[in-house]
């Protein structure tokens, strides 16, 4: 794509120059970005959680989080085998707090964070303490074998503003000399490897924009209203977890939290053209749903809470009586605790990546925090709908349960994000650093 | 047998000719496709046309087998429980893509996985979606779906299978339960789809019957074992909609269904071709004059000696008692034309089946 076409929407541009990085992709977006500048920001009054983003982001009339619109994953593996030494780690805290200097912690700034996979734990030949588990990732479904991420770290950066993520990652690679006025005197790749980039973006009207992605058909279906390239809000504050909630409370890493990054191929022409909507929101959400007309358009009616827990526990009849489940139905009964708290706080946001190859295709970056991965697990398996392929044949292994038809799990990596103040190369007894 | 030598002999088989024994004459294919039959009956009935497939290849892996066949691009009938829906033929779709999966140990047909495909060109996705079980006449059961493609070329296919859910028994208890991916080559041209058989069956359209499913060397095919094949006695049989319930008592359950009791096994196939027809629901009653003896639901189940069928353990079948049959939820397959009214399909009503115990 050819950044300074004149013709292209200014939005489509910036989600492009994120897409492809580098400097004449910032230049670009420069050219077409805010004229605001950008707010700096200050050390010393960053949140102490890394995963610290719903004070701190846009909100809709209902309360729910409007995600960053941008966002970048960078999948590094650290250089060297071992134990990192105390120079990676002063490298590495002085390249992310050129980031904290240079931009507010804000989506009009930038939001980042740095978390770390068992196998970059396994350099260390010391247990974490007893409250945190970091398994290495493995399959969720009886249908899927992704490949998994095990590269030592993954940062994520995420704003509102094209410009500022880009600018961010140049910083980090030191490809920038300052980064929003301030100076870069440490980089990343002074200290590691980045073995993957991926981008995406989130929010009404960025969907609609990219569709013509491999996946999603020339009709052009995706609405311009919706966050999401499936066509509905998702995330309802009701229906998320809090971020206290996530965040391991006791030990050596109180204010950690554990982050499953998958990715997701979607294949959306059924999806559309196959289905009417009242079957798109029987599957996004449930039978209940549909009958009762709960949703309208991309679900924005549905305030801050899609309603999906009074249709749980019809998840059998509904299999009987509708010959399909809803994958919110389903994700739901192992998403609450024994006090009805909602488990897993989840930032996905859509991407055109093709990990590994050039072509476009609709895909789908599926950060979940939680404080444990076996919540996740729990939840993904529940996802899985298997117990209810038995209750009738008409729900299958991935027809009519839910939306797994048009999903293919391509990656997942587990991580621990540490607090911040221990977000340079941990250990896994992080207060034996100081 | 290796896969290489299975690719072979997939490979000898590709001529048309080859496949168009069984189904005498046949001509180049016509532009148009006949119409859907105005007066097909609610029964299994000879199609407007048949159509040949061509092998692409084969390949093991784990305790899966699998197939890759085409045709040409179908219209079908898709099955999501009571409702059936047909899916024409898109503009862009170039080929019918058909799969099956069988155990290479016993060569059964395995009918009730997820199945998903994808299709590369190089390195490059060019589709991929969860593909339908489906029944067709000509092609007996299968996994299929029409596809667009770049033009002629290679291709790529990586066929991906889930672990199956239904129940196991026998020798087939804890099998498989892993997902699986091959991957096999796929040469389209349109001339060589063009010269795949294509026959219109002209006046016996819609009459009642059915084509003979064309064999192909080195697949197993998906019938039903004949009723002197099947294990155990067999006490009687009945049709519902087509659907042939042949009904067997085993003395004791197969091994891994751990009730104690009589095994009473319902293997269902299509009338006339004895095809399997598996994902239903079923539930029976079993009465000894007023008593009841069983009520409740009829498994799926797939055992290595009675094949896919719907099994119950009863205390015991005596002679003179009933056993009434009713299909809760019809064979979750797609139809190819034929077999879309018939089974329940598209008007509905598989009636009950009642035998009473020779």
């Amino acid at each position: 794509m050819d950044l300074v076409d004149g013709n292209l929407p200014r939005r489509q541009v910036l989600k492009a120059a994120v897409a492809v990085g580098g400097a004449s992709a910032l230049s670009a977006c420069l050219d077409l970005g805010d004229s605001e500048p950008v707010p700096t920001g200050d050390p010393n009054a960053k949140p102490s959680r890394q995963h610290a983003w719903r004070e701190y982001i846009r909100h809709d009339e209902h309360g729910n989080s409007q995600l960053p619109k941008h966002q970048i994953l960078l999948y590094i593996n650290f250089d060297g085998n071992g134990q990192p030494s105390t120079d990676t780690r002063s490298t590495l805290e002085r390249a992310l707090t050129v980031l904290d200097r240079a931009y507010e912690w804000s989506h009009e700034g930038l939001l980042h964070s740095i978390a770390y996979s068992p196998s970059y734990f396994e350099r260390f030949d010391q247990p974490f303490p007893e409250n945190v588990e970091l398994p290495q990732p493995r399959a969720l479904s009886p249908f899927e074998s992704p490949r998994f991420d095990t590269q030592d770290a993954v940062v994520h950066l995420a704003s509102d503003r094209a410009d500022v993520v880009l600018e961010a990652e140049q910083a980090l690679r030191g490809e920038q000399d300052q980064a929003n006025g301030v100076s870069v005197d440490a980089r990343l790749t002074d200290v590691a490897t980045i073995e993957s980039r991926r981008t995406g973006f989130v929010g009404a009207g960025l969907p609609a924009e990219h569709q013509d992605a491999a996946g999603i058909p020339d009709s052009r279906p995706v609405p311009e209203a919706s966050p999401l390239f499936m066509g509905f809000e998702a995330g309802f504050r009701g229906n998320q977890a809090t971020e206290d909630y996530v965040t391991i409370q006791d030990g050596p890493f109180a204010g950690a939290t554990t982050k499953v990054i998958a990715n997701l191929r979607q294949r959306l022409e059924d999806w559309y053209d196959e289905q009417s909507s009242e079957d798109r929101v029987m599957e996004m959400f449930s039978p209940g749903h549909a009958e009762n007309d709960l949703v309208e358009g991309v679900g924005s009616n549905l305030g801050s809470n899609s309603g999906i827990d009074q249709f749980v526990d019809d998840i059998e009849a509904d299999a009987r009586d509708h010959g399909r489940v809803g994958h919110a139905q389903k994700a739901a009964r192992a998403n609450r605790d024994a006090d009805g708290n909602v488990k897993l706080l989840r930032r996905h946001f859509e991407s055109t990546d093709d990990i590994g190859s050039d072509q476009k295709v609709a895909s789908l970056h599926f950060p979940s925090l939680q404080r444990r991965i076996v919540d996740f697990e729990d939840v993904r398996r529940a996802m899985n709908g298997t117990d209810l392929t038995e209750v009738t044949p008409a729900i299958r292994q991935r027809v009519n349960n839910g939306i797994l038809e048009y999903i293919f799990v391509r990656r997942r990596g587990n991580f621990l994000v540490p607090p911040r103040r221990y977000r340079a190369v941990p250990k896994p007894r992080p207060e034996s650093y100081s | 047998m290796n896969r290489r030598a299975l690719l072979q002999a997939g490979a000898a088989l590709t001529g048309s000719a080859a496949l168009a024994g069984c189904m005498g004459l046949f001509e180049t294919r016509p532009i148009g496709i006949p119409p859907i039959p105005e007066d097909r009956p609610d029964a299994i009935y000879i199609p407007s046309h048949v159509e040949g497939m061509k092998m692409s290849g084969m390949a093991t892996q784990g305790d899966y087998a699998f197939g890759l066949m085409y045709s040409y691009a179908h219209r079908f009938w898709n099955v999501n429980g009571d409702s059936v829906s047909l899916t024409e033929i898109a503009d862009e779709d170039d080929v019918h893509l058909m799969a099956s999966v069988w155990d290479p140990e016993t060569m059964t047909v395995l009918p009730d996985t997820g199945l998903s495909a994808e299709i590369y060109q190089g390195d490059s996705l060019v589709t991929q979606e969860a593909i339908y079980p489906m029944l067709s006449q000509p092609m007996g059961f299968h996994y299929g779906s029409n596809f667009g493609l770049n033009g002629d070329g290679e291709y790529t296919v990586k066929l991906s299978v889930g672990a199956m859910s239904t129940r196991r028994s026998g020798a087939f208890q804890g099998r498989f339960s892993e997902p699986t991916t091959v991957e096999i080559p796929f040469e389209y041209s349109q001339q060589a789809k063009e010269e795949i058989m294509f026959k219109r069956m002209e006046d016996k359209t819609a009459t009642p019957g059915a084509v003979d499913p064309m064999e192909m060397e080195m697949m197993p095919d998906s019938l039903a074992p004949s009723e002197s094949d099947l294990p155990g006695t067999v006490i009687g049989s009945g049709m519902s909609n087509d659907a042939k319930f042949v009904v067997t008592v085993l003395e004791t359950p197969p091994a891994g269904i751990d009730d104690d009791g009589q095994y009473v096994a319902v293997s269902a196939r299509s009338r006339y071709n004895r095809m399997i027809l598996p994902a239903m629901g079923l539930e029976g009653t079993l009465s000894k004059g007023s008593e009841t003896v069983y009520e409740g639901e009829f498994t799926r189940t797939l055992d290595p000696n009675l094949n896919y069928h719907y099994g119950a353990v009863v205390d015991g079948v005596e002679s003179g008692d009933e056993l009434s049959l009713r299909v809760t939820v019809q064979p979750q397959t797609a139809r190819h034309e034929g077999y879309e009214t018939s089974f329940g399909g598209l008007m509905g009503g598989m009636d009950d089946v009642t035998i009473t115990v020779e």
